[in-house]
């Protein structure tokens, strides 16, 4: 296992049987992910895909050994469904839904705190590990195994940067989108400190953005403490003030969360930063 | 969405915080009359979502009904701070003991709400958290029990309140913590909170900004987000469900993800070009999002002559690439204009080869990578 996940995680699928539920659970089967039981109330009984559903997450977990949950409900229920999985005491949950209610990130935040559990998103295109498992929407196609960590906030362009590596023959030991939202489960911080103890992972690429304070914080991480190479690339440089840049977290208030103050920290941190997407994986192999 | 003065002080209202008599007019007739029902000295205050308006003239007090009257005339339709003035809140003056400030916000770090409590009111808080961060307190709340008594005592009690301006000021933050959470907010923020010679309590402004993921929540302001956007290609952006925004350049950019969107940007500037906008139409697309997004730039093309090509950029990872390149089609169809559209098509095998199959032999310009397509579009805007 890189982190989180590999290819002996058995997995939950929390509105498996909905639009994005359904047709997502198909590309991850198709990855070979372990999907053993999905949830949706009020099917209960049904198959999808061959995939059992049951009407809550205590029922699957009582008939499944459950080591993960992908969360696909639509936003209105996200809080409940990611209390649900908690409350079942799984160990890691991927919320891909995006348009979440602020309100609702920071109570499912509370309520993880504390708990034996981690999770990553809302607005996540999840993670995937190579050749290995994949919950979410990251396509098997734009990766390859390797020993390079991509930890991104984007959900497009993680797919892209995957695929800038893996086509100059960088491969990836694990690819996670954080999520794009202000408030998500866990920080790049969070996501490093358990890259450095991880054997597979040679080297990290961070895709960070405009917006909040979580590259600064990384920086200081990696200067401080975090032994591997890193290669940064920061979205927004040439966002204007003020304006919120599609994701709700990303946008420029007063003097915080430009552009400049993360390429200085990661600078200042030792890491190199791209100033173009394919200039990327020239930049790792420099210190890789 | 940002919430006029009037609209925050309603929701404050509805939670128990007292406000002033007052309400919000749009004709000067009206303003003299609310003055006269009010009966007192009165403020007339321009309604603007932005900006420091009382520096720039947008609030000034009057005497009489009549007063009040000239005022709101004057007022009325006036430009502040980039804001057109389309309507006035008149209400009650207030005579003032003290100023304070009080607000609720979202610590993202900490990913929980914010209170903060300051005994100087009536500046920009951001100021005195620089100038004198003695004189705020602060405190994070869990958002899963709400602010309990005694911690909004606590915070009052560090700002150096006592006695009955201690329990009433105390009350006030619970009461303004139950509007945020009522209301999804993303800000609730009373600035200044008076104390007046008779030692009440009154919200003498109002700064409310509503989360808009939690818009469904209230449909009272659901349509509204929308007619007040004020670039009207940012507001044809939103109801057609993309996030448009207008930059000064020659390439009109589009592409499915904030990141991507904004990553292109940078990566055009990089290489000396200039985007004209940014349009992200997000992730999931459908035929007629495309569609609509696509259109929008043309449109926005064939009215904006500094427009010299489109590029489009689409990764698509559960995004169906029939629905991706007939959008694309349809709306060069509908739109009808020279400009040129670079295209380059990326993402899940085979969705990305699909997607190049269809639009191959349309007029779009296809580049199979984002280096190839940046290139592109930067030599045609230069020709």
């Amino acid at each position: 296992m890189a982190i989180f996940v590999d290819k002996d995680t058995n997995v939950l699928v929390q509105g498996i049987t909905g639009k994005f539920g359904a047709l997502q659970t198909k590309l991850m089967l198709d990855c070979g992910t372990k999907i053993v039981a999905g949830v949706t109330p009020g099917k209960g009984g049904q198959t999808q895909f061959d995939v059992p559903v049951y009407d809550s997450v205590q029922q699957a977990v009582n008939k499944h050994r459950v080591d993960a949950s992908v969360i696909y409900v639509p936003a209105p229920f996200v809080q409940d469904a990611a209390f649900e999985a908690m409350d079942a005491e799984i160990k890691f949950t991927v919320i891909i839904t995006d348009w979440v209610p602020l309100h609702s990130e920071m109570k499912i935040k509370a309520y993880a705190k504390g708990r034996d559990t981690r999770y990553i998103g809302p607005n996540t295109p999840g993670i995937m590990v190579p050749a290995q498992t994949s919950l979410g929407m990251i396509s098997p196609s734009a990766v390859m195994p390797g020993s390079v960590a991509v930890i991104s906030r984007s959900g497009t362009l993680t797919d892209e940067v995957a695929s800038q590596l893996s086509e100059q023959g960088i491969g990836q030991s694990v690819v996670i989108g954080l999520g794009g939202d202000p408030i998500i489960g866990s920080r790049m911080i969070d996501i490093l400190k358990l890259l450095k103890e991880d054997g597979q992972t040679k080297g990290v690429v961070i895709v960070g953005e405009i917006g909040g304070t979580m590259e600064e914080e990384a920086a200081q991480y990696i200067e401080a403490q975090f032994n591997k190479p890193v290669v940064a690339f920061v979205a927004g440089r040439t966002a204007p003030r003020g304006k919120v840049m599609g994701h709700a977290g990303a946008i420029i208030m007063g003097e915080r969360g430009t552009a400049e103050s993360k390429i200085n920290a990661f600078e200042s941190a030792g890491v190199s930063v791209a100033k173009t997407l394919w200039e990327i994986p020239s930049l790792l192999r420099k210190v890789v | 969405m940002r919430l006029y003065e009037y609209e925050g002080k309603e929701i404050f209202k509805k939670g128990g915080i007292p406000v002033p008599q007052g309400s919000v007019v749009k004709a000067a007739e009206e303003a003299r009359r609310t003055a006269s029902e009010i009966g007192k000295e009165v403020a007339v205050k321009a309604q603007i979502l932005g900006g420091r308006r009382g520096k720039a003239g947008g609030i000034k007090f009057a005497r009489t009904p009549d007063e009040a009257g000239k005022i709101a005339q004057g007022i009325l339709g006036m430009e502040l701070e980039g804001y057109k003035v389309n309507s006035l809140l008149v209400e009650e003056k207030l005579n003032i003991a003290n100023e304070l400030y009080m607000g609720i916000t979202v610590d993202g770090e900490n990913g929980a709400p914010v209170a903060m409590v300051s005994a100087e009111g009536g500046v920009e808080i951001e100021e005195v958290a620089k100038r004198n961060p003695e004189k705020i307190a602060s405190g994070l709340i869990n958002p899963l029990y709400g602010i309990r008594t005694y911690e909004a005592i606590n915070l009052v009690r560090q700002i150096g309140l006592t006695e009955r301006t201690l329990t009433s000021a105390s009350r006030v933050l619970c009461q303004l913590y139950q509007v945020f959470v009522l209301n999804d907010a993303r800000i609730a923020e009373i600035n200044p909170l008076i104390i007046t010679n008779e030692g009440n309590m009154v919200a003498a402004d109002s700064r409310c900004e509503i989360d808009d993921n939690s818009l469904f929540k209230h449909p009272e302001y659901k349509d509204l987000r929308i007619q007040r956007i004020e670039n009207p290609w940012e507001r044809e952006g939103a109801e057609g469900g993309v996030n448009y925004v207008d930059l000064e350049g020659n390439i009109a950019v589009m592409a499915n993800g904030a990141g991507l969107t904004m990553s292109l940007l940078d990566t055009i500037k990089a290489n000396g070009g200039s985007p004209a906008c940014f349009l992200d139409t997000g992730g999931g697309l459908s035929r007629e999002r495309m569609k609509n997004g696509v259109g929008l730039l043309l449109r926005k093309a064939r009215a904006d002559q500094r427009i010299k090509v489109v590029l489009l950029m689409v990764r698509m990872m559960i995004s169906p690439p029939d629905a991706v390149a007939e959008g694309i089609m349809e709306a060069i169809e509908e739109v009808q204009v020279k400009t040129p559209v670079v295209a380059v098509m990326r993402g899940r095998t085979p969705y990305q080869e699909r997607a190049r199959e269809l639009l191959e032999n349309s007029a779009v310009i296809l580049c199979p990578g984002v280096e190839e397509g940046i290139r592109e579009a930067i030599k045609i805007a230069k020709e």
